[in-house]
């Protein structure tokens, strides 16, 4: 069947139509960019034993960015001349897949959602999910080439593996069932062993799962739950799948890490190994101490991630029930509540952050109690603002004009309609909070020095900026990869929440 | 599709159980540091807090390592400035403490009084042993006290673990060597760096443009010797004021280019004498401008600083008078026979000859008035100074910025107040750093007899310039007409000017930043072995390792001194106690796990 575009409309149409085209190019470019990077520092960084390997892991990228390329072409075509991909251009998304060896993601990606034509979302989350635990036994491995490995690792990366079965298995049931398919019962069971494999710390994972139970309970009584509405929707954005699978892959790393990450190569000092090039051993090279900065760096996500998360979820909450109250009962409360909190919204965050440290000492309980402080003043007029937007319309009336409580009225009727801007505003604030806990570290108001925490990394690493690059450069790019990760998730979130555009 | 994933299984196994096989643990390496289980030794890690300062983070997380390696919990206390260091400090909030120390005076007394003696300026030990052998060796020559101060570190060190030493620093500058003659600029172990000598490779540019140096502190403690002795001035003072000898480059006491032109120790080591030189006069600042204030330094000027820097009543805020406390009396000598009559210590030479070494022209008269006096014509003015105990290393303390030579006239004619109801808000003391700041306070007064003059300042530079009647015609004249030192706090930022070429010197180039001055070809690096030794103070009082020298033994042996010599790429040297740099005892601090363990075994079982 041959059916040309001939407007300049109707090929922007027809492109803008199919998601595996957007895929392709954005997979593509993204591939060719890391392929550049890693070609480049192979070629320029001198006497380097990874210097070989840092070559074939930037000629394979390069390889996959031209594969992918060549697919994006033809899927072009197709579209232009067929108004559809043809099969045999869906086929070629297998060549995509063995780009996991090389932990080429992005060609992943668009090549499993190129091979399938049509998708559902719990397909997608499977793919998102096998591939973060994927990446974190990748990861993990690395450690079989130092000296030695943590006492636990061998049962880390078991445990890892057995994961990455059983997500493989629900991956390859879940292919065969299309969206709008009634799952049979027994998908019960590979929901609950989905939200086992959670414990790892995989999101995906749990979504998954819960998506799973969500949509056999309703088996066709409604259109869809709100839950996997708003997944499907999200899944359509590659870059929000992107920086949720990077969240994944850290919040993963972290709790494996107990496991598979030995702590002293991160904290004791070793002098004849100080200020090492990458190589195999140490992958990011050492610090001035000797200690491994790859080691550092996956136990550094620890303290980053639960600072961030804790000083996001703490103010969420103060400032969520703050703002409720003040929005729901109005007059004299909401003047009290919001002009004390509009005091306390006149002072920088990072000074008051800074104020409460110098008073109360360094430490991960402080520190997090001082970046709460700061932004629950946000969250609270967020939330005034959705509740007395909601609690005029006529529903709320209603219950009020049956008596109900108070409580009962703000609980059960308002907030659960008012969360979804918070969802997106402490998604876009934990990239924020986790800037500002690095920050306080490198000015050394943050945790103890010696504790791996991105900004204590970063802080060593600067004194060394000119001689020994890396030492900043890799806790800089997680910093920044992180919060990038989230605010792409946040953005993701915000289309996906809008009622303006459901 | 199940054959496929049958396979994929398969093989992930088979490579797992492959690679198990070639891996070892953390316990089979060996590499475990959780002791080996011996049932009749309590194996819980000893708390211990250590207190430091944010600028030695590095010192301080080498420590914790390797005492977290010897048995202890380390807990750390770290302070973001000195000021809040010492608060802590003072206040007992620690159980060791990393302390340094710098002997900028060059003489092992200085290292070892106020720091151990019982009520010494920085001293919280008391310890009547320790005591007795500080003064003992005070009164001794360099022969004997060598083996005094052995069994004064056996005492401190080894036996009672007061201290434990780290290391010894070096010292290092690094320079423009594009602007800066590379010969002209001098690095010493003690003093500071002597301005006067300093040269542009292009001589031309003299008279014409400023050399530009570096300095952390803005605010200026006080520009008058006796009342400052920090960071912030000890650089500035050296240079505004000449003394009566200065130090060499390896701490030897020397008349060259102070206000002496020879001295001499008489027998008996209580008696000091020192021909004065004819050609300095102070200068004054007119109009933001240096000139020669016509007055001489003389004898008058002398008698009247070194009496002031003794007597801690003679100023509010006197810092430095137990640098001086030795000074018994200064006076003019007018008898020529008496030095006729004196023998130089340990010599047959007479004082007078001995003074006499080297002048063009032999003493014919001495004068009391400096106005009489003419080198050229033979007539000198000669100070003799005495010692309350026989106490040679009086000299190194004359050659610190605080024994400084201010005008007598000057210094009398400002400070008019009252010592005793002295005001800050409303007297203003000689050296004030308000008068020379620009503003509304400003008004210079200063008088000085070195060879710069500071005219005026700011939060962001200070500029200097040459005293026109400094020794004129010989080669202490100073070179460079005009210097201005500029405020940049952060010492990353400073090593950046310095590349750029917005200031010619840095003084105090970190270990770490070796590598890139190296790696600038226009920047040369020097350095030298100092007097600055860091090492762990103990709390003597309400702290565990007040009461346990096991406890204290333990720490002492944890330490490694090879470790930090490592981390810094060989830039520190051993010490043993603080008088290492300029005594040496033969000891030596050797790392002992076992000993430390043995130590910390025996404290658990004294609790």
């Amino acid at each position: 069947m041959v059916n040309i575009a001939s407007t300049q409309q109707e090929i922007n149409f027809r492109l803008k139509s199919a998601p595996e085209y957007r895929e392709a190019s954005l997979a593509g470019l993204l591939s060719l960019l890391v392929a550049a990077i890693l070609l480049l520092n192979a070629i320029w960084v001198e006497g380097n034993s990874f210097q070989p390997l840092l070559l074939i892991i930037g000629g394979s990228y390069l390889f996959f960015a031209v594969i992918q390329l060549v697919i994006w072409f033809f899927i072009r075509r197709n579209l232009l001349h067929h108004g559809h991909i043809t099969p045999a251009v869906r086929r070629s998304g297998y060549l995509l897949l063995p780009a996991i060896l090389v932990a080429n993601v992005f060609v992943v990606i668009a090549g499993s959602q190129l091979i399938k034509r049509s998708k559902s979302t719990a397909y997608t989350l499977a793919v998102y999910t096998l591939l973060s635990t994927i990446l974190t036994f990748a990861v993990s491995a690395l450690n079989t080439l130092k000296p030695y490995v943590a006492d636990y690792f061998l049962i880390g990366m078991a445990l890892l593996l057995i994961c990455a079965i059983f997500q493989l298995v629900s991956l390859l049931l879940l292919a065969k069932y299309k969206q709008e398919d009634f799952l049979p019962r027994w998908m019960y069971v590979v929901a609950a062993i989905l939200i086992a494999t959670a414990a790892t710390g995989n999101v995906f994972a749990l979504f998954l799962g819960i998506m799973l139970i969500a949509k056999i309970r309703n088996q066709g009584y409604t259109s869809g739950t709100r839950f996997g509405e708003i997944f499907e929707k999200l899944a359509r954005s590659m870059t929000s799948m992107l920086g949720l699978l990077f969240v994944s892959f850290l919040v993963t790393l972290a709790i494996t890490s107990m496991l598979t990450f030995d702590s002293s190569l991160a904290i004791d000092n070793n002098y004849s190994a100080i200020l090492q090039q990458p190589s195999a051993m140490y992958p990011l090279g050492t610090d001035n101490f000797g200690r491994d900065l790859f080691s550092r760096i996956i136990m550094g996500a620890r303290i980053s991630l639960l600072v961030g998360v804790l000083t996001t979820v703490i103010p969420l909450i103060i400032g969520g029930l703050l703002g409720a109250i003040s929005g729901y009962y109005g007059k004299h409360t909401d003047n009290i509540i919001m002009r004390a909190l509009d005091i306390l919204y006149a002072i920088p965050g990072i000074l008051l952050a800074i104020a409460i440290i110098a008073a109360f000492g360094a430490g991960i309980f402080n520190l997090i109690i001082a970046l709460s402080i700061g932004s629950i003043p946000t969250y609270a007029r967020i939330m005034r603002a959705n509740v007395l937007q909601v609690s005029s319309l006529e529903y709320v009336q209603a219950a009020s004009a049956i008596g109900s409580s108070d409580r009962l009225i703000l609980f059960r009727h308002i907030l659960p309609n008012t969360v979804a801007p918070m969802i997106v505003q402490s998604t876009l604030t934990i990239g924020t909070a986790v800037i500002s806990t690095s920050s306080l570290s490198f000015l050394g108001l943050g945790v103890e020095p010696h504790i791996p925490e991105w900004g204590n990394i970063l802080k060593l690493g600067s004194a060394y900026l000119e001689t020994h690059p890396y030492t900043a450069i890799y806790p800089g790019l997680a910093i920044i990869l992180l919060v990038l990760a989230f605010n792409f998730l946040g953005d993701g979130l915000r289309d996906a929440l809008d009622p303006k555009l459901n | 599709m199940k054959k496929n994933m049958k396979f994929i299984a398969l093989l992930l196994i088979v490579s797992v159980v492959l690679s198990a096989c070639t891996l070892k643990t953390k316990d089979e390496s060996g590499e475990s540091t959780t002791p080996s289980n011996n049932a009749n030794v309590d194996q819980t890690p000893v708390d211990i807090e250590l207190l430091g300062m944010s600028a030695n983070e590095d010192d301080l997380n080498i420590v914790r390592d390797q005492l977290a390696k010897n048995g202890f919990n380390v807990k750390l206390n770290i302070q973001p400035d000195y000021g809040s260091f010492k608060t802590q400090e003072d206040a007992g909030n620690f159980d060791i403490s990393l302390s340094s120390w710098t002997t900028v005076t060059g003489n092992p007394d200085y290292a070892v009084r106020s720091l151990f003696k019982t009520g010494g300026d920085y001293s919280i030990l008391s310890d009547p042993e320790i005591d007795a052998l500080i003064d003992e060796a005070s009164t001794q020559t360099p022969e004997q006290y060598q083996d005094t101060y052995k069994r004064f570190e056996e005492a401190l060190v080894f036996e009672k673990a007061y201290i434990a030493p780290l290391f010894n620093s070096i010292k290092s500058q690094a320079f423009n060597k594009e602007v800066l003659a590379a010969d002209s600029v001098r690095i010493s172990k003690s003093r500071s760096l002597p301005w006067e000598e300093l040269e542009f490779t292009d001589t031309a540019k003299h008279g014409t443009d400023p050399l530009i140096l570096q300095s952390t502190f803005p605010t200026l403690t006080s520009l008058d010797p006796i009342k400052g002795n920090d960071g912030s001035i000890n650089i500035i003072n050296t240079n505004l004021y000449v003394r009566l000898v200065n130090l060499t480059d390896d701490d030897k006491i020397t008349s060259d280019g102070s206000l002496s032109l020879n001295h001499a120790i008489a027998e008996g080591n209580t008696e000091y004498y020192f021909i004065l030189r004819d050609d300095i006069n102070f200068a004054k600042v007119t109009d933001k401008k240096a000139v020669d204030s016509g007055e001489r330094v003389g004898a008058d000027d002398v008698i009247f600083s070194l009496n002031r820097a003794k007597d801690r009543n003679s100023v509010p805020d006197h810092r430095t008078y137990t640098l001086h406390e030795h000074i018994n009396t200064v006076e003019t000598v007018t008898d020529l026979a008496a030095l006729d009559a004196l023998k130089v210590s340990g010599s047959d030479e007479t004082v007078r000859a001995a003074l006499e070494k080297g002048l063009d022209v032999k003493i014919s008269e001495l004068v009391a008035d400096k106005k009489d006096a003419n080198n050229k014509e033979g007539k000198y003015q000669v100070v003799k100074l005495t010692t309350t105990t026989p106490f040679p290393q009086v000299l190194n303390y004359l050659a610190h910025q605080s024994a400084g030579i201010v005008s007598q006239k000057q210094v009398q004619a400002i400070n008019t107040y009252d010592v005793e109801n002295f005001d800050v808000n409303k007297d203003i003391p000689y050296g004030d750093q308000n008068t020379v700041t620009e503003g509304s306070q400003y008004n210079n007064t200063l008088y000085t007899s070195g060879p710069y003059i500071l005219s005026h300042k700011n939060d962001y530079e200070a500029t200097f310039y040459k005293n026109p009647a400094y020794m004129k015609g010989t080669e202490h004249e100073p070179r460079i007409e005009n210097i201005k030192i500029k405020f940049i706090q952060d010492a990353d930022s400073t090593l950046s000017a310095l590349r750029s070429g917005e200031i010619h010197l840095f003084y105090g180039v970190s270990e770490s930043k070796f590598d890139v001055v190296k790696g600038d070809s226009k920047l040369e690096l020097q350095s030298i072995p100092s007097n600055a030794v860091s090492y762990l103070l103990f709390n003597t009082s309400n702290r565990p390792v007040a009461e346990s020298a096991d406890l204290r033994k333990a720490v002492l042996y944890s330490i490694n001194q090879e470790e930090f010599i490592t981390f810094y790429s060989g830039n520190k040297y051993k010490a043993t106690s603080t008088l290492s740099p300029i005594v040496n005892t033969g000891l030596e601090l050797k790392a002992d796990a076992a000993k430390a363990k043995e130590h910390l075994n025996a404290y658990k079982a004294s609790k």
